[in-house]
């Protein structure tokens, strides 16, 4: 994946509405119309969050239909989730592994006196 | 295994908590000592080697990542800011080279180049629970909101952790 792919996606998840957007597109397609309602915002407003979302890649928009409705392109995520992941991970597994040593660490202080 | 609480709430921090059956004395030792560090630092599949640990604010503690015999390890630094005896400790995280000087993350991807590490440490009854927090230090704007995106928005949009975001994916 390109860097500047990469800024593009966060830079367009990093706005609050662009968020509930796809949160709102993961249980399913919905036209600008649709998207309008809950967001309390104009049409042009929407049009614009949902032309940054597709151009991160995000999301797709029908070409035949009128109405053009949205689709969350979740592929496009796996690359931000593996990344954020990769973070969890490393403390996550040097937390596990702390959690061993001290286990014994503990062990052996009580046996013998190491320390 | 104690359950972690992993906090997306929108402070642009990530959060890690964690409780060990340890007193904090041990686990205080585990985070400020050569060889004990070496037992549990560090990504997974990867072997560390401290190069050198100066325990003292400013100081740092320098370590190789070793992932495969065939390949040069990937190095990394904390430069600790704050240091209070069992209770807190605050360091900049960066990726380093072989001299201790700071440098980009070794792939392709808009990381901060420091990330400000806090972590405190508070016992009872004979447990100790540590709480991380990690925020982007000096970053410019762009490289901020990825962070807060990457570790905190982006959770709360697929309603929840990201365990759930992560079955999602894989479902789809």
């Amino acid at each position: 994946m390109l860097e500047d792919q990469l800024s593009t996606m966060f830079a367009a998840l990093a706005d609050p509405t662009r968020r509930a957007i796809l949160a709102r597109l993961e249980k399913g397609e919905a036209t600008v119309s649709e998207l309008v309602e809950p967001f309390d915002m104009t049409q042009p407003s929407i049009s614009k969050h949902l032309k940054v979302l597709e151009s991160a890649g995000f999301i797709s928009r029908g070409r035949a239909a009128q109405t053009r409705p949205c689709k969350l392109e979740a592929g496009s995520m796996k690359e931000v989730a593996r990344w954020i992941d990769a973070y969890r991970h490393l403390w996550e597994d040097s937390f596990d592994r702390l959690d061993v040593y001290l286990n014994v660490s503990q062990a052996t202080t009580k046996k013998g006196k190491k320390k | 295994m104690t359950q972690d609480l992993t906090n997306q709430t929108p402070t642009g921090a990530f959060e890690l908590t964690r409780v060990f059956k340890a007193p904090r004395s041990l686990v205080w030792k585990a985070w400020s000592e050569r060889e004990r560090l070496q037992e549990w630092w560090g990504p997974k599949g990867c072997t560390l080697k401290v190069a050198d640990l100066e325990f003292r604010p400013g100081g740092f503690f320098h370590y190789a990542m070793h992932f495969s015999k065939d390949a040069p390890p990937m190095w990394g630094r904390f430069m600790y800011r704050e240091i209070i005896d069992q209770e807190r400790l605050v360091w900049l995280n960066s990726f380093s080279n072989e001299g201790c000087g700071i440098t980009r993350a070794p792939f392709p991807q808009a990381i901060p180049l420091e990330i400000l590490n806090t972590v405190t440490f508070e016992e009872r009854q004979g447990m100790t629970t540590l709480k991380l927090q990690a925020r982007p230090h000096g970053a410019s704007g762009e490289e901020v909101k990825v962070f807060e995106a990457m570790f905190t928005s982006l959770a709360e949009g697929y309603g929840g952790t990201l365990d759930q975001l992560h079955d999602h994916l894989a479902k789809s």
